[in-house]
């Protein structure tokens, strides 16, 4: 599937093999549908520019958490790395930086913690899943070590364009998921970096033998991924022009959902950005229609987990019970 | 006198060749870690080697140690095996607990078998989830994770479970020696029950062999899908066996109250020389991480540091101590 499904087929022919998107579609439509009977709110622009604002953050961070997965890895630290660059961000503020001088240090301190990842992932051969939860903490260390339990606060609202503007008519927010999602589509389909990927995950020891620089495109996606998620810590700081203690606590295990709910294979050498990104709109739209009908937001991560069971079972039946050892 | 010096100097040689030999043991290895740790921890705070610290000290052992050995039965049976649950299992099992003793007045000994039985059966889904359905075990467990600990969150509105019977603080008391009673009734009971269990019996024998190579397991007859269920099992259970621990000890379940343990465990593991992969660690090395690891958490608090620096220095021994250990592996198989 990985590697033969490159060559683009018509767009007709391709909706009909995309099933895990056409069947996630259909359960934004019906349980969308649910809502907008339950809740007259729910369907209305202002809620859902509303949740579109808030989704900007997650679909980046998840574009990236596909391409990392796809290559058969993980990374569970992505929300310590959003909390790093926004302190970075936030304290760039109280120093008086000026805007692009501070956009380009959030992005850097995230591609430099993404990249520390990736080293230890390929260089020094820790399970991604050890390594990522091991500098999780070691990232949130740093985040109380700089900020130390208080909130930065009322920063200026410089970067709220990003989240609140509108260009041509239509909120930015929809540009940046537009230019993130079509970036990783061209890397990941028209560029020998997503080949490699795909090679990688599906296996490893074949694409080192067939010579690709197994360690390097390591490191490269997770920079990718550090990247995005400082992209993430952007629009964070811009929407709520505040740097909290428990920042991106959740939004890991969130982008693991979207991208698994997607149709990607944990195991690596499958995945897709169109089902990562409507995996992320179903969790948004499940999240803002809770909250709608009177649902406590304390249900999120059940919801969240129960649906992730479902697929992940529904999956592996699919392909036929347990995998044996290879 | 010179004889004396001599025969030290000899000594020392000795013991010198001795380590080196045993450099490779993981077991020398993490004495050796243990003690430093509890060098630096003493130069850290000046509270940190007195008598009076040691029941305090023992307070974090059941708890972690639960936990801890039920994540290395999990990775050494293979699979690869990995429960990222026990730590949201531990709360659910907890606010379970709270719910039973408190609004329904359950009897405390039912209570807690109930309680346990909860735990196993927690366990005994993700066990199913991964070795009957096929769900890779870290998504499963990441699912699970999500799903236990946004029950227990839920089910209580965020709000800690009190009003356990008097009587229940027993456990979590201070008894002989002033060292907890979780210490002597629970703890050191379960690890020698598990040591015993995995380097005595068929069943341990088994385990190994399943993490070692699961095909000549599988053709030996050994039931691995069988044996790696019930382990999962066993985790859950040991998680809620923590969860009673955890609120006898505090007299309350907070629906929280294992966040993040499930780090310290697989740390714990990790570093008690438990390999991700399976087929090599065992218990003795487990209770040894567990102790260096509460030994730097302790001396870090006692050293005013505050938690997040406790978890990100744990977060980097766990990567250092994998590192290591991978590194040994390659050069070992690259014949060094």
């Amino acid at each position: 599937m990985a590697l033969t499904e490159t060559v683009t087929p018509v767009w007709t022919q391709r909706l009909l093999h995309a099933k895990r998107e056409v069947v996630l579609l259909a359960a934004i439509v019906l349980i969308g549908g649910f809502f907008a009977v339950s809740s007259p709110y729910f369907l209305t622009l202002d809620n859902l520019t509303t949740t579109l604002r808030n989704s900007v953050d997650l679909a980046v961070i998840s574009a990236g958490m596909t391409l990392v997965i796809i290559s058969g890895a993980i990374d569970v630290s992505v929300g310590g790395v959003l909390a790093v660059s926004a302190i970075f961000i936030g304290r760039g503020f109280q120093w008086g930086l000026p805007a692009p001088v501070i956009v380009l240090l959030g992005l850097a301190v995230g591609t430099a913690l993404g990249t520390v990842n990736g080293a230890v992932v390929a260089k020094a051969k820790v399970p991604p899943i050890i390594a990522t939860l091991g500098t999780m903490y070691v990232f949130l260390a740093v985040l109380f070590l700089v900020i130390g339990g208080e909130w930065i606060s009322g920063l200026p609202d410089t970067l709220s364009p990003l989240v609140s503007g509108n260009l041509l008519g239509l909120p930015v927010p929809l540009y940046l998921i537009a230019g993130v999602y079509g970036v990783c589509y061209l890397l990941l389909r028209h560029h020998a970096f997503g080949r490699h990927l795909y090679a990688i995950g599906s296996n490893e020891n074949s694409a080192r033998l067939a010579g690709i620089a197994v360690d390097r495109v390591k490191i490269q996606v997770y920079a990718l991924l550090g990247f995005l998620a400082a992209t993430g810590a952007l629009i964070y700081v811009a929407r709520l022009r505040n740097v909290e203690v428990n920042i991106g606590t959740t939004i890991a295990l969130e982008a693991i959902a979207a991208v698994i709910l997607g149709g990607a294979n944990i195991r690596g050498g499958v995945g897709s950005l169109l089902g990562a990104l409507l995996g992320v709109l179903f969790i948004k739209m499940i999240q803002n229609g809770l909250v709608l009908i009177g649902v406590s937001s304390l249900w999120e991560t059940v919801v969240i987990g129960g649906l992730l069971i479902v697929v992940l079972t529904a999956d592996a039946l699919k392909h036929g019970g347990p995998q044996r050892a290879q | 006198m010179a004889t004396g010096s001599i025969a030290n100097a000899h000594g020392a040689r000795r013991f010198a060749g001795i380590l080196l030999r045993h450099m490779e043991n993981r077991f020398a290895l993490l004495l050796v870690l243990w003690g430093v740790a509890i060098v630096v921890m003493s130069l850290l705070s000046p509270y940190f080697l007195q008598l009076s610290t040691l029941p305090y000290f023992l307070q974090y052992i059941p708890v972690l140690g639960l936990l801890g050995m039920g994540q290395t039965l999990v990775m050494l049976s293979g699979g690869p095996g990995i429960d990222i649950s026990v730590g949201s299992a531990m709360s659910l099992a907890g606010v379970f607990l709270g719910w039973l003793l408190g609004p329904l007045d359950v009897p405390i000994l039912l209570a807690c078998l109930a309680c346990l039985a909860f735990g196993a059966a927690l366990g005994f889904f993700n066990g199913v989830l991964i070795n009957i359905v096929g769900i890779p075990s870290l998504m499963a467990t990441l699912a699970t994770y999500f799903a236990f600990g946004g029950l227990a969150l839920a089910l209580t509105g965020g709000r800690p479970q009190t009003g356990f019977p008097d009587s229940f603080a027993w456990i979590g008391a201070p008894g002989w020696l002033d060292i907890p009673n979780h210490v002597f009734v629970v703890f050191l009971p379960v690890a020698v029950i598990l040591h015993i269990a995995l380097s005595r019996t068929v069943v341990g024998r088994h385990i190994y062999a399943c993490g070692n190579n699961e095909k000549a397991a599988r053709l030996l007859g050994i039931k691995v899908d069988g044996l790696r269920l019930g382990l999962y099992t066993l985790s859950g259970t040991l998680a809620g066996l923590a969860g009673i621990v955890s609120a006898s000890w505090l007299m309350s379940a907070s629906p929280d109250a294992g966040e993040g343990l499930e780090l310290l465990s697989v740390t714990i593991a990790v570093l008690g020389g438990t390999h991700i992969f399976g087929g090599q660690g065992d218990i003795r090395g487990t209770v040894l991480a567990i102790l260096i690891v509460t030994t730097l958490q302790t001396g870090l608090e006692l050293a005013g540091i505050s938690m997040a620096w406790q978890l990100g220095v744990i977060g980097g021994l766990m990567i250092l101590s994998v590192a290591t250990t991978q590194a040994v592996r390659r050069r070992r198989a690259a014949g060094r």
